[in-house]
């Protein structure tokens, strides 16, 4: 069988008003936590220059992590563990906030320099 | 709750949502719920961000407090008692009075605005209440806009369930109970609290005849002290309807396993995380109590009943920890319950998605036929045909395959074919621009599938490799239902108090009194094993009463060091170090492992990068289970895991620089003694033990040369074991997980004590591996004769052994007596005889005694070495004879003794047993004379 989760999650992100409520059913327990990052608005999307784009999420310990837009990967531990060793989960807490804030519009803008930008793409930033 | 009467006046609201629609200007979103648009409700979430976002402190601080309040006395007046409140508060605005509301509402909001002190236009017809309401309604409780997922509403549907609906209320009173208390505590007069409750009651008493002039007169004290008055009574009926639940333990302890690890924190307060959270918790504990109502009732299944949907599973599979099942419709939902993609045709197909804990439940296999009741929520994906089912909690599974075909797997559970991790190069897209890459992933991802089958070594027999995954994945009645790949550490047999089984699930074991009535489960065992698994956790598993002790051997060899499935257990209690110190410092002995454990990563590849072990767990379970729960697994001999007992030596063990460490070792048992009851094996035993170790030379660090042991009464001896030590013979034993602390040895819950054959290769004993290579060595050496004892000692602790000599310094004549007995068999029981006055018939042997032994009992006095000490020692008979003038006691009349005869003489080297030691006022110590 093929694997339909990430349908089903895309599906669920597309009609995220109709919805809602199933959240924490595919996604579990990160749901509640990502809904509390949402909440404190800790999702930025920053741009540069250039035109590239890369998300900040500030996660609950006041770490910053940056996903990237262009594919699934955040460097949080939990990411590591449930998504990548266990295979037990889609996402982690802070890709579901950056879906859930882009789905709701209350993404914060920032801008950096490609400099910046750059350097927080190979992961040698701590901006 | 009255769900329905809302929605029918939902279109008289008009409305604002949130507080910068208020603030920025007149803006009317009132629409009809049911026809929300996603576009809509999205711009209004994102007004909600923003307006987080947007205003200033101070206004934040004002407007979202109150919100919240007013939100909470909404959420709570209901899950109280009166339904009406509810009406009042949130909607007397828009009631059936449709002529009354403009004027009032402008009323209403007038005067919230110049309690607020904000200056504000009149004309605004905007409640803040009625908008925090609708939000609430919106984002976070979910009732109306979708009638398939609503929970609430289907339960008043099946109006059958009385108490179905009375649950929800009870959980809805738990939570918000749990969560807000503080805030409702009277005392707490912050200033936004009491405003608040000012404003709640405004909104009841307004609904009755509140008109603006009274609120604009109203003194703001008045107010609050009738708010806080209310919070009062609102607090004191919670707490009565919390102490009154009789469902909030259970639910509470259902997600105990999943909490507990959890940090508790404090969500922002009114956002959508706390909001998600309490219908989450309404959610939980309306699932449990679903279930245990499910399992209560289960032969009446209900499938009349609209909206169950009746399917058969034709193949599952595993994906993310959820589970999947591709199912087909068996017949038609029932009439009368419209869903919005309703299921029409009949053999349809479809999806079904279950999450871990339903699925854990649920344990769907192909041609089960599970039942799912709403609400249910179906999704449709472009480009698939069937549906997904979603939100499927209320799961039952009406008739299981595995179940009737159960004749040569009796664990035939099926493990559901787990699928490969998706791609993490492809984002979700949120709009329809990537809908074509979407497809060509799905491609993709289908021919990886094809390519690794992810965990497929064991084919079927996958098991789950760690306890606290299963324990996690629990069912309600506390079942695990997968199986578990563990290690047997240890095999051990506890003693059973009785045969009352709540007894069994606390297995500490209460002294045995003489006069413990006898049952016919007295002196049973039960057999227990405390395994582990490969991520290093640990967990004691209590299985069958054991028919007789010495089967434990049988089992030792059986099990302990292999690998073995557990299957079938249920989870007794979560025991943590504090509580059972005697069980951890088993695991202590046993941490780290031998071999580096899992990091719980699935993938074997891992273990390269595992973490070396930390500290040792600070916690366990306590598992119960049936004689076939533990099955070794084909084709191991020894887990690389198990980490034997190390047989030490007793001088090692003696010289150790631990505090407190459980240790095995094979000892000679030279002395025993029965403490506190008549018979072995009911009370305690205290043992004198001692090695070759012990006995050698010992030139570097002289040590003790014998050891005492005391075995606890929770320790289970071997009928072999009793009786080596009812024989007066030295014997052999090994003695496995005894603990040593505070300098004494002691056999406890968990230690063995087993009965050495003479013979050292002969020993084919309990420990497969490198135990017996281990202890042939100390055997190869003998014992002296006769054993060595250490000289009395300042030090010596009572139930000890000690050689002694010195001179007899004092005579205790109260306690000096002499009786006589049978010269053929030693008995003391005899019959004067009528005739002659010196004969006596012996009871025992029914000889007539004419030449009477005279035995004497005599403690005397000793000075020794030590100075400063009172040494009183009960002499032996053959002591004594030699003390006393021998000759006189064989003749017919006992002449009795001066103490002076006995005074100066010297006796020893004796063997002693120490019963007492006092050291207060001046050392005294209490001794018996031994034959060893």
């Amino acid at each position: 069988m093929r694997s339909f989760l990430p349908e089903v999650a895309e599906q669920l992100f597309q009609d995220i008003q109709k919805y809602k409520n199933t959240k924490h059913f595919v996604f579990g327990p990160c749901a509640l936590q990502a809904l509390d990052l949402v909440d404190q608005c800790s999702v930025t999307c920053l741009s540069s220059p250039s035109g590239r784009k890369a998300f900040q999420v500030m996660g609950g310990s006041e770490r910053l992590y940056t996903c990237f837009v262009s594919c699934h990967y955040c460097p949080c531990p939990a990411f590591a563990y449930t998504v990548l060793r266990r295979n037990e989960g889609l996402l982690c807490k802070h890709i579901l906030a950056v879906y859930l804030c882009q789905a709701m519009g209350v993404t914060q803008q920032d801008s950096v320099s490609d400099q910046q930008m750059s350097a927080l793409l190979s992961g040698t930033a701590a901006l | 709750m009255s769900f329905g009467k809302r929605k029918r006046h939902y279109k008289d609201i008009k409305c604002v949502f949130f507080p910068d629609d208020v603030e920025n200007g007149l803006q009317k979103v009132g629409r009809e719920p049911t026809a929300l648009s996603s576009v809509s409700s999205a711009k209004s979430w994102k007004k909600c961000g923003d307006s987080f976002l947007d205003s200033p402190l101070m206004k934040n601080l004002n407007s979202s407090g109150r919100k919240l309040s007013a939100i909470r006395k909404l959420a709570q007046s209901p899950a109280l008692d009166s339904r009406e409140d509810l009406v009042n508060i949130a909607w007397s605005s828009s009631g059936s009075e449709q002529s009354d509301n403009e004027t009032q509402e402008q009323h209403l909001s007038r005067g919230v605005v110049q309690q607020q002190q904000r200056p504000r236009r009149p004309s605004r017809p905007t409640a803040p209440i009625q908008s925090y309401t609708r939000a609430l309604r919106m984002l976070g409780t979910d009732k109306d806009d979708l009638p398939v997922i609503d929970t609430d509403s289907d339960l008043d549907e099946s109006e059958e369930d009385v108490d179905e609906d009375s649950g929800q209320q009870i959980s809805d009173c738990e939570s918000e109970s749990f969560d807000e208390k503080p805030e409702d505590l009277p005392p707490k007069t912050n200033m936004a609290e009491q405003e608040i409750s000012g404003y709640a009651s405004d909104g009841e008493s307004f609904g009755h005849t509140m008109t603006s002039s009274r609120l604009d007169s109203e003194s703001c004290p008045l107010l609050t002290g009738e708010g806080s008055k209310r919070s009062v009574s609102d607090w004191v009926r919670s707490a009565q309807a919390m102490l009154q639940t009789p469902q909030k333990s259970f639910a509470r302890q259902s997600k105990t396993p999943e909490d507990s690890a959890k940090k508790r924190r404090k969500f922002q307060s009114g956002g959508l995380a706390e909001r998600l959270n309490r219908l989450q918790s309404r959610q939980r504990s309306a699932v449990s109590f679903w279930r245990h109502q499910s399992i209560s009732d289960a032969s009446t299944a209900t499938v009349d009943r609209p909206g169950v949907l009746v399917l058969e599973v034709l193949e599952v599979q595993e994906e993310c920890s959820m589970q999947l099942a591709l199912c087909e419709h068996q017949r038609p939902p029932g009439e009368g319950h419209q869903h919005e993609n309703p299921v029409s045709e009949e053999r349809a197909r479809m999806l079904v998605l279950f999450n871990r804990e339903t699925a854990a439940q649920l344990l769907p296999a192909p041609r089960d036929i599970i039942h799912i009741y709403p609400p249910w929520q179906s999704l449709s994906i472009e480009g698939f045909s069937c549906d997904i089912i979603l939100n499927t909690h209320f799961s039952q599974k009406v008739f299981s395959a595995s179940k009737l075909a159960n004749t040569s797997t009796p664990r035939g559970l099926f493990s559901a074919e787990r699928c490969s991790p998706y791609s993490l190069c492809q984002t979700f897209g949120l709009e329809d621009a990537c809908r074509t890459t979407e497809e060509n992933d799905a491609k993709q991802v289908a021919a990886l599938d094809a390519l690794c089958s992810y965990g497929g070594s064991g084919g079927l027999t996958r098991h789950c490799l760690s306890l606290l995954e299963a324990i996690e994945g629990l069912g309600q009645a506390g079942s695990v239902g997968q199986d578990v790949e563990v290690v047997v550490q240890r095999v051990y047999s506890i003693p059973v108090p009785d045969c009352s089984p709540m007894t069994i699930l606390k297995p500490r074991v209460p002294s045995r009194s003489s006069t413990t009535p006898p049952s016919a489960e007295k002196g049973k065992t039960r057999l227990c094993v405390l395994v582990q698994d490969s991520y290093g956790m640990f967990s004691v598993v209590q299985l069958h009463l054991l028919p007789h002790k010495d089967d434990l051997h049988q089992y030792c060899r059986m099990w302990q060091g292999r690998t073995c499935v557990l299957t079938g257990i249920n989870v007794v209690q979560r025991v943590t170090r504090e509580r059972r110190t005697r069980l951890f410092s088993l695991i202590d002995s046993l941490w780290p492992p031998v071999m580096p454990v899992k990091d719980h990563g699935n993938t074997p590849c891992m273990s390269s990068e595992s973490r070396s072990a930390g500290p040792a767990p600070s916690f366990c379970y306590l598992l119960s289970g049936q004689e076939n729960s533990v099955e070794p697994v084909e084709g191991h001999t020894v887990s690389p895991l198990y980490l034997p007992p190390t047989t030490q030596t007793l001088r090692d063990i003696l010289q150790t620089e631990l505090k407190s460490c459980r240790c095995s070792f094979i000892a000679t048992v030279i002395y025993k003694r029965i403490l506190q009851s008549s018979d072995v094996g009911q009370g305690e035993v205290c043992l004198v033990l001692t090695d070759p170790s012990l006995q050698e030379e010992q030139p570097e660090r002289p040590c003790r040369r014998t050891v005492a042991l005391c075995v606890n009464t929770s320790c289970v001896l071997t009928s072999s074991v009793l009786e080596a030590l009812k024989s007066p013979a030295a014997c052999r034993m090994s003695f496995r997980d005894a603990i040593r602390e505070h300098g004494v040895v002691l056999c406890v819950e968990q230690s063995v004590v087993e009965v050495c054959p003479v013979a050292p290769e002969v020993n084919s004993s309990a420990r497969p591996n490198s135990h017996s290579q281990s202890l042939s060595e100390p055997e190869a050496k003998t014992l002296p004769q006769p054993v060595r004892l250490d000289p009395v000692s300042p030090e010596i602790t009572p139930n000890s052994l000690c050689s002694l000599t010195g001179v007899i310094v004092g005579v205790d004549e109260n306690t000096a007596y002499s009786w006589p007995t049978c010269n053929h068999c030693g008995s003391d029981n005899l019959e004067m005889l009528a005739d002659r006055a010196e004969n006596f018939l012996c009871v025992s042997c029914k000889a007539v005694v004419d030449r009477p032994n005279t035995r004497i009992q005599l403690e005397v006095f000793l000075s020794s070495s030590l100075t400063n000490c009172t040494l009183k020692v009960k002499l032996q008979q053959k002591t004594i004879m030699s003390i006393l003038n021998t000759a006189a006691l064989e003749g017919t009349e006992f002449p009795g003794y001066d103490v002076e005869n006995v005074l100066g003489k010297e006796v020893g080297p004796l063997a002693v047993y120490v019963r007492v030691v006092t050291r207060k006022p001046a050392l005294w110590i209490g001794l018996e004379e031994i034959s060893l």
